[in-house]
């Protein structure tokens, strides 16, 4: 996607839900090709809060993977192999 | 339990078993343990579910077929384990019920008020905890489709299967979840003191 110029951009979106909501569809990976090409190419570049939603979901994307993820502790791993392996030598 | 009556019963070696649990199973208890931890929010509750879940997983592996999707089959374990096991005695009693929450964010008249206009510069100032406080303070079902979707990158389909509900909901639900998400954050900002996030 290119940067487009800000001053070409309508200021208001007559669908922000709807937009919102294939914006979500694109990111997740479940809009079809024709889908992304309309709205990616079509929509976004001239709409302002489209553009700004857009970098925003991106960005949110990669604060929840970065700060979100824990590892588990290695002892409880090791436990639950532990466990495991005893209750098969139960059974 | 429904969630190992759905494939045929598979037949495996003990081999095949510890060859299973080891190869297929293991390699996701980093994002089992985050989801554990997640729901329960509690480092022990988080140790226990985690532990019940691959205990279960192993007693019930011929009802996973080899090499299918372990990840998603363990997730929806843990899912139920949790539901039927934890929630119940979560020490903070849900105050809602759940049928409540989804018909109220569900009416088109919370989504308009609902428009959190939160800016990126916002978010880049979020370097501690904020977003992970955002999560976890969100209601157990919406919080649920923002792990499995954004954090484990689950496709749709696969988390109508996880969860038990029809890909519509799921769809719809991430988008209140988002819009809830969003609306804790905007409040973060405001805190730190960016006037219009
Ligand atoms: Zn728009
Ligand atoms: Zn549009």
């Amino acid at each position: 996607m290119s940067t487009p110029d800000p001053k070409n951009m309508k200021q208001d979106c007559s669908n922000k839900r709807e937009c919102l909501e294939m914006l979500q569809l694109i990111l997740d990976g479940e809009a079809t090709a024709e889908q992304k090409e309309h709205f990616l190419k079509e929509h976004l570049e001239e709409c302002m809060p489209c553009y700004k939603n857009y970098h925003l979901e991106v960005a949110i994307r990669q604060l929840l993977k970065t700060k979100c993820c824990h590892e588990a502790p290695q002892q409880l791993v090791d436990d639950i192999k532990t466990k495991v392996i005893q209750n098969l030598s139960r059974s | 339990m429904e969630e190992f009556e759905e494939t045929p019963r598979q037949h495996y070696t003990e081999a095949q078993k510890n060859s299973i649990f080891n190869n297929e199973f293991m390699p996701h208890i980093n994002s089992m343990y985050n989801f554990a931890y997640r729901l329960t929010l509690d480092g022990d509750d988080a140790k226990d579910l985690l532990q019940d879940t691959y205990l279960k997983a192993y007693r019930f592996i011929e009802s996973f077929q080899q090499g299918t999707n372990a990840k998603a089959w363990l997730f929806r374990i843990l899912k139920n384990s949790f539901i039927n096991d934890y929630r119940k005695k979560s020490k903070e009693p849900s105050k809602v019920d759940y049928q409540d929450v989804e018909t109220y964010y569900n009416s088109e008249d919370v989504d308009r008020q609902i428009t959190p206009d939160l800016r990126v510069e916002a978010l880049k100032d979020m370097i501690g905890d904020e977003i992970s406080n955002a999560l976890n303070s969100l209601d157990v079902d919406f919080k649920t489709v923002i792990i499995l979707c954004d954090l484990e990158g689950f496709k749709y389909e696969e988390m109508a299967k996880i969860l038990d509900i029809p890909i519509g909901t799921v769809r719809s639900r991430l988008h209140r979840a988002r819009n809830l998400l969003k609306e804790k954050l905007s409040t973060y900002a405001k805190q730190m003191g960016y006037k219009n996030a």
